[in-house]
């Protein structure tokens, strides 16, 4: 733990500023130059030394004799600086070839790049982030990312992907694939992904079949979003370390008893814009720890039967669905059972009951009298 | 103990630092040191999860709300965000408060969302903003009041039509700016728009409806990109006194001429891009000029290539040699080109002559 405190202590006392050592060594070289009749030893030199700083410049000061494209130097009009390659709105075609080798981040979004080819990113090993979002990309080489080996982050929405890449990174963090073609998630997909934060997915023609049996297996992940995607229940075998599951906008018609049974850890949990009817009795209490559920725009005839035991439960959208009736009971707990957390946040407005039809008392273990919406007004 | 030391060592040695600037993403790789399982079971309380708004993702005081269909700024976010990402949503208007409380942001992200109007004051309370990405949405103009502490701006893909003085002025650490893919026209660039900008080394004004080379560049400049433009000629005046200047991107234009001298203007250039334009010939002054490495005039008109176009006569005096010349596609023949004109280049590769890509 020391030592991490440490490494992100010397990180950040290496961290060069912005631009100026490079304009400054520009500046020296040129100096040099005009004061040095034999000047391309010292270009070569201070070459040599920015690559020792890790400092790439703006532009490239390349050594005059090597062609230049065997040279790995910013490609023309990106900016290259602190080993983050900006790329982006350049109409490019490809990725470039000369892309230093000790850059951090390479951002090509809002380019029209088409593939992702095997030697595209080679040589690239201490790259953390990629972001190849808005192109057309419809292939990536199942080789292509052998050198990323502490590849963190990939962004590869608004693309026309039609599965998850093969082989992708171990090392990745955070994996963003929205409003792609993806029809399919192979088996063991993102296997060995041992802290996968953030994987979104939405806006892909998903159904619950395109997801294959085992396609989760050996990944620890935290936040997963599939929405406005064809989903009909619940999909089975996500991780269990799951904190936070978002499916809204898909065509889930019920919830089943072992849907969340392996996700001991959720807290938050986003279902809106659904089509279901049915949550089978207990459903939600295998997940103790939830703090949000967002049920809106479904097609629930009653509450939920189990939110009284939810301790930790503050947040509980119903509005616009069926519910014609509220019990007295149906969010706070009844006897000598404690709530933990109160609730901050009960929509009810746009259902068919009637406020003057539910007890006051309904709402006893609220924060205040904000935090329920009864009402028809709002949506 | 002795680390303890060690720490209190290393303290001062960051702390003399005189100015500590971030990259770009410095603060989105911070997890690289400590890359372990982060708390797999349940944190007591989840802190930042009351305040990170449904649906986004708020790690490492980046806050992540791209995707969502948002039609506003979410409320309450993060105090301490140093970088908010709302690309890709349907944002129509950035208003007064929206950002009020967040005096820590390094970067703000709003590309590709609807965005037309952005109140005057909506920027103020970012006394640490750097990078603002406003691409792809439906600006008019750039806002006034933008943060004095900004060094990169990009707005491509909009609707803006002008550049004012008054929106650039003082913005002293600007670096980086990209205005590509605009309606703007010459005329509706104010004269000296830029020169506020003492520190901006990188501008692109690309694929717009510009005729000329902007006037009153500031010196910084080191890179200058208006390819995809209507400009018709290089004037000499237009690059004087850029003494930085080392790349210049002129391609896809309709010019036909360069101004004896713009070559002088420009001493430190080292790549000049002027394919797909309508030269008849190479631009005067490369012979003598000294730092010139990459020269692309391919697909032009130029039906003839002169002895002395490339290298100079007699003695070689550049200090840097040729590392890129393209001419093919062009009306001269490569039998036509006597091979002396390309004495002072070494590396025969350097060269693309022929009518092939």
């Amino acid at each position: 733990m020391n030592e991490c405190v440490l490494f992100l202590l010397l990180a950040l006392c290496s961290a060069k500023p912005f631009i100026s050592p490079s304009h400054f060594n520009f500046k020296n070289v040129m100096l040099m130059d005009m004061e040095d009749l034999d000047d391309d030893d010292d270009d070569d030199d201070d070459d040599k030394d920015d690559d020792k700083d890790d400092d790439n410049s703006l532009f490239p000061t390349g050594p005059s004799i090597i062609p230049f494209d065997l040279f790995p130097v910013c490609p023309f009009g990106c900016q290259c600086y602190s080993r983050v390659v900006h790329c982006s709105d350049l109409g490019l075609t490809s990725i470039p070839k000369n892309i230093p080798y000790d850059t951090r981040m390479i951002d090509l979004q809002n380019n029209k790049i088409k593939e992702v080819k095997e030697n595209d990113l080679k040589g690239l090993t201490s790259l953390y982030a990629l972001a190849l979002n808005n192109n057309k990309i419809t292939k990536i080489h199942p080789k292509a990312f052998q050198s990323t080996k502490k590849l963190r982050r990939l962004y590869l929405s608004h693309n026309h992907l039609t599965e998850i890449p093969a082989n992708l990174p171990k090392s990745l963090a955070e994996i963003r694939i929205h409003d792609n073609k993806v029809k399919k998630i192979h088996k063991e997909a993102f296997k060995g992904m041992k802290s996968l934060h953030v994987l979104e997915m939405s806006a892909n023609p998903l159904d619950n079949e395109g997801i294959e049996p085992g396609a989760f297996e050996g990944v620890t992940a935290f936040h997963i979003r599939i929405a406005e995607a064809k989903l009909t229940s619940i999909p089975k075998g996500l991780p269990s370390s799951l904190l936070e599951l978002h499916l809204d906008d898909n065509k889930i018609s019920a919830i089943e008893l072992e849907d969340f049974i392996r996700y001991k850890n959720l807290q938050r949990l986003g279902l809106g814009n659904n089509k279901i009817k049915e949550i089978e009795n207990g459903s939600f209490s295998s997940i103790p720890n939830i703090r949000e559920i967002h049920l809106e725009k479904n097609k629930l005839k009653k509450v939920p039967s189990d939110l009284p035991n939810l301790k930790y439960l503050q947040v509980a959208f119903l509005h616009s669905n069926s519910i014609s009736k509220v019990g007295v009971n149906d969010f706070c707990p009844t006897g000598g059972r404690l709530k933990k957390t109160l609730y901050s946040g009960i929509s009810l407005f746009n259902n068919p009951v009637k406020y003057w039809d539910i007890q006051p008392g309904t709402f006893r273990c609220i924060l205040n009298r904000n935090s329920v919406q009864i009402g028809n007004y709002g949506k | 103990m002795k680390l303890a030391v060690f720490f209190l060592l290393l303290l001062p040695l960051c702390l003399a630092k005189p100015f500590h600037q971030r990259g770009l993403f410095d603060f989105m790789l911070e997890d690289e040191a400590g890359s372990g399982t982060p708390e797999p079971t349940v944190p007591p309380g989840y802190p930042g999860m009351a305040v990170c708004p449904f649906r986004c993702q708020c790690h490492l005081r980046v806050v992540q709300c791209s995707d969502l269909g948002l039609t506003q700024v979410p409320k309450d976010l993060p105090p301490d965000t140093t970088l908010l990402d709302l690309q890709n949503n349907k944002i129509t208007e950035i208003k007064d408060g929206d950002f009020k409380n967040l005096k820590e942001l390094h970067a703000l992200i709003l590309v590709n969302n609807k965005i037309s109007k952005i109140s005057p004051r909506a920027f103020a309370p970012l006394k640490k903003l750097e990078r603002l990405y406003l691409s792809k949405n439906n600006l008019k103009e750039l806002p006034e009041n933008m943060p004095k502490s900004l060094q990169e701006l990009r707005a491509h893909e909009n609707d803006i039509n002008k550049l004012r003085k008054a929106v650039f002025s003082g913005l002293n650490n600007m670096i980086v700016v990209e205005l590509g893919t605009n309606p703007i026209k010459s005329s509706g660039i104010e004269n000296g728009a830029f020169q506020g900008m003492k520190r901006l080394s990188y501008i692109r004004i690309s694929d717009t409806n510009i005729t000329n080379i902007p006037k009153g560049l500031p010196s910084s400049l080191t890179e200058l990109h208006l390819d995809g433009n209507k400009i018709n000629k290089v004037d000499a005046d237009s690059l004087n006194g850029l003494d930085n200047l080392a790349k210049l991107g002129l391609s896809f234009n309709d010019i036909a001429s360069v101004d004896n001298g713009t070559l002088t203007n420009v001493p430190h250039l080292r790549e000049l891009h002027l394919d797909n334009n309508d030269l008849s010939k190479v631009p005067p002054g490369l012979g003598e000029h000294k730092y010139i490495q990459v020269v692309y005039l391919h697909n032009n008109k130029i039906a003839a290539v002169g002895p002395n176009d490339f290298c100079p006569p007699g003695y070689n005096t550049k200090k840097a040699s040729y590392s890129g010349v393209s001419l093919f596609s062009n009306p001269v023949q490569y039998w036509e080109i006597q091979p002396s004109s390309f004495r002072c280049i070494y590396e025969r590769s350097v060269i693309q002559l022929g009518n092939y890509k």
